[in-house]
């Protein structure tokens, strides 16, 4: 039965499933790391996800709709920013009034456009980058079939993902933008007191977040679903600032951490297409990424330091 | 005496400028949302008038408004007692949900008990529960920091899938539908005009005096307990309060699991004395719309009452307003965004409120 | 004759309420050291601010080498060679030496931070100006004074011809501050000028050219320190006579109140800071805990007020195990706390006059019943105690936040002092206030004690120190290295011991200061 549950799609499946977590983590991870708490990750999302597919819609191309949702979540990262660095407003409330303002326009949007509550028409998809055709028998076959499954298999996003992980991994600690960055969020006034600015910095850091937002809803509904469901990020913002903390505030450790959340999603759904064998009510399969989430922050919280000054407004003088 | 004389004019003027941000902010709030509908091609005036009209229009629609009303009060205090101490419970959804089902269960298990005290025993236990499912996010924020917007978010997801799953498998009722059974006359809650005859006839119920009577107790409990007092201190400062032989921790969780019982009676009083049953979609996202009532209300109690009587006409409203201008319901979702923004960021009013007030008002104070 | 490297003109600055500057005018000439002298609050930190561009006067002018200039930014004070080492540090703790002295002038190729040459840079000028430091060392683990070089290099680092020191001695220990006058009189060897913020007498007697002595926002006197001595200048910074010892009784010692046995403690980071302490304090004495800042008393104080665990030993409160008492338990059985820091500690800023004398008190009669406030007994005792002690405010319902620094800390005294307790634990309780409410604390310290309470006072100024108490006890190093009675030990003795002098046991400890010192010259 193991045999059944840890096939190279399961993995696969993983890789994919934490693509838009991962995605929304690293945009935390930037934010957070210039002292903004974005909690309207969700609504950036939700937002980036829904105008993907209107995007799409109206251009049919699915190339454009992602540019469109990148466009979306920049659009609703620079209110946060507003609000948040040039008003000063609680940090938390803001992202949450975020939420809330995504969930209504996509909601209303969708019966101003496609006339109906509920789910979007389905639009044309991004596809899988590679098509490698390889042997199919013997050991030489297996190690293909996983190898293709788990290391070509993705659609562009999830490449994507990856690659700003690690550029970012690398960039947070090697380029004057990462330096920068990580002061803003450490100690701001020290940043100020040699000249750079603190205001310009974390607008470029909260708009960079909405953008990798945006990016993961494009994922959900241009790669992953091929339409739009209100409500379809399901709390994936929230567990992506929790793999944000598990990964320590660094693009490649929330990476990693979101494949974790990934791996308890794909298992999820392999076990529900396996419910004749494994006798579970789906619901409880369908809480593991919520419980996982809250048994990480549990047992990782007191260890993770957050940067010193994350959640503060920052005050001139 | 003089000091005596000098400080009334003085609350009157704090009393409104209290009122000014809230009032200012919701009037902003509705022109942008006309904006949005005139962009979208609909038409504000006729759609304002329709939720006005759906709201208040009458007897009926104002029940309905109280009907809406009262789950908002609840979560509304829920929100705003957790943030005077310091705590977001932005998971006051899924205490809600449990709330509802520990409703349900019991209201089919006490069937045949007198009225009364079935009303009195599965509000306790609703609050009971509610609690209970704040208790172990506010033990993890108060033991190891774990961020309580994280960790509340999530139980509420984990409290709505056990919701679904319960009923569509072991407290389904019989059919195709997944719900719960009915509940029997004598586990309800009885509606207004049954226990007002002078009241037209409308949908509201008891709930509704419940909320507005919490709302009044939670404001006392704030203002002249030793409890109030212990939240609020930790809710500005924990430090001091430690040092002032306040044990942070213990209040924290105290706080969240108040939060949480009064969220619970949200959906105990949804399930008892509106749907009278329990199914997937049972609350119209109360819990989030009950931040905004809190914020609204600057997180004080009484205000509660008003901001939720508001979010509660704006929804009653909101149907009549779909039926006759045709516009989605969900741009109220929009306008309660922007309130939040709006109270929020203090200054955008006070900007608007322009210098002459503002002068005045610091002057007095 | 050149003009002054930099002259400051007529420059006033406010805040809303304060006239933090009030024409005041100040020049600099290269090569010189100039002592800027003041009390708290007098604005010497405002103008330096103003200089440096954090702040902008509301008018005024500032030239440089003659040139009329408009600092708008610090990045223009940079760029005009002007440095400032800020009082709190400018310091990203979790960054390297290296990347906090080239943060925001980083060297770069396509954005790519060279860091090889950004490392060269540091050592170079940290060779030139004997300033050596690690730089890949983290600086949050650097002792407090290889920060500060660390400033010192930032603003080297960027061409500074002139430096800026705030109050740079508040956190030194006595051999940091040595050494950082030696730091200072080297730099303006290699042709710096140096402005000294400070309101400590000695320091400017021995380290200044040039002394500007500001009062309540104006410039009230200049003058060589060869010209006068520290009574002058303490008359002129503070505006009369200053009585530097306070007159006092003899103690009469009562029954013991406090008794602490071989007690020891962890700070955060879970390094024993305080290792085994054992001393007693008796009714009607002051027993003061004179030490440097961070060598244990902090973790001490919030060991003994319940705020913090001990790891072993005991402790006794009239007999009473308060070991593992909590903070709530240490009130109940009779202590009371002055926090050292008033805003984080002593005061919920956001609570009014009658929230906060209650605070501790909250569950006890006559402010509560049954956990139902009494609010008109509440009134009644804020008033009380806000006439009792002086607490200067329009009414009882203003919040706190709005007192001055002085009548807060009178609040806090009102409050822990009204609620009559054996024993009053007081951290550094005169931290930043002016000289009239310093006078004032003082003496309710001691009317505490000649009423038969018992003190416990821990302070870095070693003249309080020596005014009130009966005991001086001197902690180091998280132990109690040496004992005075009042009157016996000079102030030189005092420090002597406070900075590891004196007793072989101790041999390991100043050891570590050289280890620390010589690990960064490596």
């Amino acid at each position: 039965m193991l045999a059944d549950i840890l096939t190279p799609d399961l993995f696969a499946s993983a890789v994919r499933m934490a693509t838009p977590i991962a995605l929304a983590a690293i945009g935390g991870t930037i934010s957070e790391r210039s002292g903004i708490v974005n909690i309207a990750l969700e609504g950036m999302m939700l937002f980036g996800a829904f105008m993907a597919v209107v995007g799409t819609t109206f251009t049919g191309s699915p190339w454009l709709g992602l540019v469109i949702a990148l466009l979306s979540g920049m659009a609703l990262a620079l209110v946060h920013a507003f609000a948040s660095i040039t008003l000063r407003t609680d940090q938390v409330v803001s992202g949450t009034a975020i939420n809330i303002l995504a969930l209504g326009l996509t909601g209303f949007l969708m019966e101003v456009i496609f006339m109906r509550p509920g789910t979007t028409d389905p639009v044309p998809r991004l596809t899988p980058i590679f098509d490698f055709a390889g042997p199919t028998d013997g050991v030489i076959g297996t190690m293909w079939t996983w190898i293709n499954a788990i290391v070509f298999g993705y659609t562009p996003i999830v490449y994507i993902a990856i690659i700003i992980a690690i550029v970012g991994q690398w960039a947070l600690f090697n380029t004057r933008w990462g330096l920068r960055l990580r002061a803003l969020g450490e100690h701001p006034r020290a940043a100020d007191t040699v000249g750079i600015s603190v205001i310009r910095g974390r607008y470029s850091a909260v708009i960079v977040s909405g953008a990798l937002g945006g990016l993961a809803g494009a994922n959900l509904t241009l790669e992953q679903v091929g339409s739009f469901t209100e409500g379809m990020t399901n709390g994936r913002g929230f567990i992506a600032l929790a793999a944000n903390i598990f990964g320590r505030w660094t693009p490649a450790g929330s990476y990693l951490a979101s494949l974790l959340f990934g791996f308890a999603d794909a298992l999820q759904i392999k076990l529900q297409l396996l419910r004749d064998v494994v006798r579970i009510p789906s619901q409880f399969f369908l809480m593991l990424p919520y419980v996982l989430t809250v048994i990480v922050l549990a047992g990782v919280v007191g260890r993770a330091v957050a940067p010193a000054a994350v959640g503060k407004p920052y005050e001139k003088g | 005496m003089a000091e005596a004389k000098r400080e009334h004019p003085n609350r009157v003027v704090a009393i409104l400028r209290e009122l000014a941000v809230p009032v200012i902010s919701v009037a902003i709030a509705m022109v942008i949302g006309s904006i949005i509908m005139i962009v979208a091609g609909f038409d504000p005036i006729s759609a304002y008038v329709a939720m006005f009209k759906g709201g208040f229009g009458g007897g009926r629609q104002i029940g309905e408004t109280m009907l809406r009303a009262t789950p908002l009060i609840f979560t509304g205090l829920a929100v705003a007692y957790g943030f005077r101490a310091g705590l977001f419970n932005i998971g006051a959804e899924g205490q809600l949900f449990m709330g509802g089902l520990s409703a349900a269960f019991l209201g089919i298990a006490l069937a045949g008990l007198p009225r009364p005290l079935n009303i009195v025993i599965m509000i306790v236990a609703g609050a009971a529960i509610g609690a209970a499912w704040a208790f172990i996010p506010a033990l993890l924020k108060a033991k190891v920091g774990a961020h309580e917007v994280i960790t509340t978010m999530m139980f509420s997801y984990i409290a709505r899938y056990l919701v679904s799953w319960l009923v569509t498998g072991p407290l389904k009722a019989e059919g195709q539908i997944p719900q719960t059974e009915r509940l029997p006359v004598e586990t309800t809650l009885p509606k207004l005009h049954e226990i007002f005859p002078f009241l037209v006839p409308s949908r509201a119920h008891l709930g509704f005096v419940l909320a507005v009577l919490l709302a009044i107790a939670v404001w006392w409990v704030l203002k002249y307990t030793a409890l109030g007092y212990e939240s609020r201190a930790v809710g500005f400062n924990p430090w001091a309060s430690e040092t002032g032989g306040i044990s942070v921790s213990a209040t924290t969780v105290k706080a969240l699991c108040i939060s949480g019982a009064l969220a619970g009676l949200a959906g105990v009083t949804e399930v008892m004395g509106v749907h009278l049953r329990l199914f997937d979609q049972f609350s119209a996202g109360f819990g989030f719309t009950g931040i905004a009532v809190a914020l609204l209300a600057k997180n004080n109690p009484i205000g509660v009452i008003a901001a939720a009587i508001l979010f509660g006409a704006l929804s009653a409203g909101g149907g009549t307003m779909q039926l006759e201008a045709e516009v989605p319901q969900k741009v109220i979702l929009i306008i309660q965004a922007l309130i939040i923004f709006l109270v929020a960021a203090e200054q955008i009013s006070r900007w608007i409120l322009g210098r002459t007030v503002r002068r005045g008002v610091e002057d007095a104070g | 004759m050149a003009p002054p490297l930099i002259e400051v003109r007529e420059v006033t600055k406010t805040f809303p309420g304060v006239l933090a500057n009030d024409r005041v005018s100040l020049s600099l000439d290269a090569g010189e050291i100039v002592a800027l002298l003041g009390e708290n609050g007098a604005g010497k930190s405002t103008l330096m601010n103003v200089v440096y561009g954090l702040l902008t006067a509301d008018s005024g002018e500032i030239r440089v080498e003659g040139e009329p200039v408009h600092i708008r930014s610090p990045r223009q004070a940079i760029d005009l060679g002007i440095g400032m080492v800020h009082q709190h540090f400018m310091l990203v703790e979790p960054l390297t030496v290296t990347e906090n002295i080239v943060l925001g002038t980083e060297p770069t190729r396509g954005g790519v931070i060279d860091f090889r040459k950004a490392r060269d840079d540091v050592r170079e000028i940290s060779r030139r100006y004997g300033l050596a430091v690690d730089p890949d060392a983290v600086v949050r683990d650097l002792p407090v004074g290889m920060q500060q070089r660390v400033e010192i290099l930032k603003a080297l680092y960027r061409g500074a011809r002139v430096l800026i020191l705030d109050e740079p001695t508040a956190v030194l220990t006595p051999q940091e501050v040595r050494e950082l006058f030696a730091v200072v009189r080297s730099l303006v060897g290699e042709g710096l000028s140096v402005v000294f913020i400070t309101h400590k007498l000695e320091e400017v007697m021995s380290v200044a050219d040039r002394v500007v002595v500001m009062r309540d926002g104006r410039v009230v006197g200049e003058t060589r320190p060869a010209d006068t001595d520290m009574a002058g200048l303490a008359r002129m910074m503070v505006g009369r006579e200053v009585v530097f010892r306070v007159e006092k009784t003899p103690s009469t010692c009562g029954d013991t109140i406090l008794e602490l046995d071989d007690v020891h403690v962890l700070d955060e980071r879970h390094l024993e800071a305080v290792k085994g302490v054992s001393f007693s304090v008796c009714a009607g004495e002051v027993v003061a805990l004179a030490g440097v800042s961070g060598n244990g008393q902090t973790e001490l104080i919030e060991a003994i007020t319940g705020l913090r665990k001990v790891s072993s030993g005991t402790m006794l409160l009239k007999g009473e195990d308060i070991t593992k008492a909590a903070a709530r338990q240490t009130i109940e059985a009779g202590l009371s706390h002055v926090p050292e820091d008033r805003h984080r500690r002593g005061l919920v800023l956001d609570f009014d006059l009658m929230e906060n004398t209650i605070l501790g008190d909250h569950r006890l009669a006559p402010f509560a019943k049954y956990g139902v406030l009494n609010s008109s007994a509440i009134t009644e005792v804020t008033r009380q105690r806000i006439k009792d002690y002086d607490v200067r405010t329009p009414s009882e319902r203003v919040k706190a936040a709005t007192l001055s620094g002085g009548n807060q800390q009178k609040l806090v005294l009102a409050r822990e002092l009204g609620r009559d307790p054996d024993l009053l634990v007081a951290a550094q309780p005169t931290r930043g206030l002016d000289v009239g409410a310093i006078e004032f604390v003082h003496s309710q310290i001691l009317s505490e004690r000649d009423r038969g309470k018992a003190v416990l006072l821990v302070s870095l100024e070693l003249e309080e120190v020596q005014s009130l108490a009966d005991r001086i006890l001197i902690i180091f190093e998280g132990r109690i290295v040496k004992e005075f009675a009042a009157g016996e030990a000079s102030d030189e003795e005092l420090g002597y011991y406070m900075t590891g002098g004196g007793g072989d046991k101790l041999a390991a400890a100043p050891q570590e200061v050289v280890v620390s010192d010589g690990g960064s010259q490596a």
